[in-house]
């Protein structure tokens, strides 16, 4: 079904899908039983019998930090690495060679990261 | 006159960036710029440029919005006040901007680019990757050493500092 | 698309019966996906069960006990919804919610037949794996808004393991693209009536699937909701119908990237003989899922920064280098 309009399509698969889904689930919402006699032990955090002291959101894994900032890069790289794969047989070596310098002068950072990326010292 | 799927979604953007800008709970303004970005690639499927609507959504939201989030949780939440508040001044300086823009928009649009090579329904993927590569090729390569510049920038910056 | 008639009731109708609507309300949409990811909540705790020498669920109907995810259904509708004090209530309704809306988005790209297909979407594949990088976004946010040490610890190991291996799955997918030379899946079926694209992308497909079960956070990579260490996770706060979302968003996102796998490696609906089309996508889709569900059984759990660190070089290294041998193949070989 290649229809006439591409995004007429995509906003039509998009607005169909999560409101018929959506209204689904607010019926199952609306059946779900509320919590009517709250007390403390109820709404206590749960921790297997302990009780929960200190602040809830505690260690940070910090020192993984690079692995997302290289995700964040990366994400970049693919979507230029997209270009160039949907086109591969008619580009030939012009449009090959620039993007085999950008993957490799992007290899460097990567490199780079991973090397500080598992040591706690650094953070 | 304008379509009214333009209105809604630009209506969102703009909200979303609001919001953004104004939410005391970081969270919030992250998860408000996330919408905003949304909308933003809305905007792009409107305009027939579904590949960078689709690259807008993984890349700005699925990852520059992670990464904003996972900074302000860091940070911690701002005790004892409620997540949003608009404030009259900023309220009003929402409204200006947006009547500014809008006003500038229509001038742009009633001359825009007469002539120029309009992507229809059926654009060519084909032809954005050939542009993209090999005629901005060298562009390309810059960008690269601009990504390569934030994230070496990025790390050091991190670091703990060895005393 | 379709000439609507004037007035409300009969426009309603129309649409009703229209084919794109009983395609996103019946098969391959709402419904469907609704049984399909009750079916393979039973079907992974079985096989499971079998794997371990164990029966698995039994009693709620004759047939093996496959009423039993139905069953499980119903009750945690009725559950009663507590949400903890110091929760985050918006985030935390929110997001398991949106998972599941997320999961049956994925599935509306699948072509599962030729006429079995709600969207053709021109840019279907990198389309599903936007909505699937959507996904770490949803689970930091579930595990910070409950504010309890578990949820969010298991929320940023979560994080820290789908996006770590996020970028292997973009990469291991584009040698399908450079064989195709589409994004649009139907097409990139189609481009394998001459050869399933797993024959030549081997490491590709590989590599997707460790990935894609590293996404699902599936065993072996369930770090995010290790049972004897944190709980549940991110999932630990979450009551009722909040939990049935989060638990039928992943086994709808194992619904999801079996079907893709099948699409892009394995011939999707191309198949031999009187067979119909649609036949054939669900067997090897299956096929597929039962594979993943196998792991389980035959695992043990990956480690944090081990996950990471071969993540992150060994996978995505193998990922370019599959890449470089899908570039010779089709310098090489033109007519591929």
């Amino acid at each position: 079904m290649v229809a006439e309009g591409i995004p007429e399509l995509v906003y039509y698969l998009g607005f169909v899908l999560v409101n018929t889904l959506a209204l689904v689930l607010i019926l199952i919402l609306l059946v779900s039983p509320r919590d009517r006699k709250p007390t403390p032990e109820k709404r206590a955090p749960f921790e297997s019998g302990q009780i929960a002291v200190g602040r809830g959101r505690t260690r940070f894994i910090i020192q993984y930090y690079p692995y997302l900032l290289m995700f964040v890069v990366y994400d970049v790289v693919a979507m230029f690495l997209f270009a160039w794969a949907l086109n591969l047989r008619a580009l030939g070596a012009a449009g090959t060679v620039p993007v085999f310098i950008f993957v490799t002068v992007l290899l460097v950072p990567l490199g780079y990261a991973l090397h500080l990326a598992n040591r706690p010292e650094n953070w | 006159m304008t379509d009214p799927a333009f209105v809604v979604i630009a209506a969102a953007t703009v909200i979303g960036a609001i919001m953004a800008v104004e939410a005391r709970d970081l969270v919030y303004g992250a998860a408000s710029l996330g919408i905003s970005f949304l909308g933003v690639a809305a905007l792009f499927i409107l305009l027939d440029a579904t590949y960078v609507a689709v690259f807008q959504i993984a890349v700005y939201i699925g990852a520059v919005v992670v990464l904003i989030l996972f900074t302000v949780m860091l940070v911690g939440p701002v005790k004892g006040e409620a997540p949003m508040e608009l404030k009259r001044t900023s309220l009003f300086a929402a409204v200006l901007v947006s009547m500014f823009l809008g006003i500038g928009g229509s001038l742009a649009n009633a001359n825009a680019f007469p002539g120029a090579d309009m992507c229809g329904a059926s654009c060519d993927l084909q032809k954005l990757s050939q542009t993209l590569l090999v005629n901005y090729g060298t562009q390309l390569e810059v960008l690269s050493f601009v990504l390569v510049a934030a994230v070496i920038g990025a790390l050091t910056l991190a670091k703990a500092e060895k005393d | 698309m379709v000439d609507l008639p004037p007035d409300p009731i009969s426009m309603t109708i129309a649409i009703m019966t229209s084919p794109l609507f009983l395609k996103i309300a019946i098969f391959p949409g709402l419904t469907s996906i609704g049984i399909i990811a009750a079916v393979l909540t039973w079907l992974d705790r079985k096989i499971t069960a079998r794997v371990q020498l164990r029966i698995g669920p039994q009693y709620v109907s004759p047939l093996g006990g496959i009423l039993q995810s139905f069953a499980d259904l119903i009750k945690l509708a009725f559950k009663e919804l507590i949400i903890p004090e110091k929760a985050d209530r918006f985030f935390f309704v929110l997001a398991p919610v949106f998972g599941l809306v997320l999961g049956a988005g994925l599935i509306g790209l699948i072509p599962f037949s030729p006429e079995s297909l709600i969207s053709n979407v021109e840019v279907g594949l990198p389309v599903f794996l936007a909505f699937v990088t959507l996904s770490p976004t949803l689970v930091l946010l579930a595990g910070w808004s409950a504010n309890s040490k578990y949820p969010f610890i298991g929320g940023l190991r979560s994080l820290f393991q789908q996006t770590g291996y996020e970028i292997p799955l973009w990469l291991s997918s584009l040698g399908v693209v450079m064989m195709a030379g589409t994004f649009n899946l139907t097409k990139i079926i189609q481009a394998q009536s001459t050869g399933w694209f797993i024959i030549p992308q081997l490491l590709g497909a590989i590599i997707f699937l460790v990935t894609s079960v590293a996404e699902q956070e599936r065993i072996p990579f369930d770090l995010p909701e290790a049972e004897p260490e944190i709980i549940m996770g991110w999932q630990a706060e979450y009551p009722g119908f909040l939990f049935l979302a989060a638990q039928g968003a992943g086994f709808v996102k194992l619904y999801a990237f079996s079907a893709l796998f099948t699409t892009i490696y394995l011939g999707g609906y191309l198949g031999p003989g009187p067979l119909p089309p649609l036949f054939w996508s669900l067997f090897k889709t299956t096929i597929m899922v039962v594979l993943v569900i196998l792991l389980r059984g035959a695992f043990g759990r990956v480690r944090l920064d081990q996950l990471l660190r071969y993540g992150w070089t060994l996978l995505l290294g193998l990922a370019i280098v599959n890449i470089g041998i899908t570039y010779f193949l089709i310098v090489g070989f033109p007519t591929i």
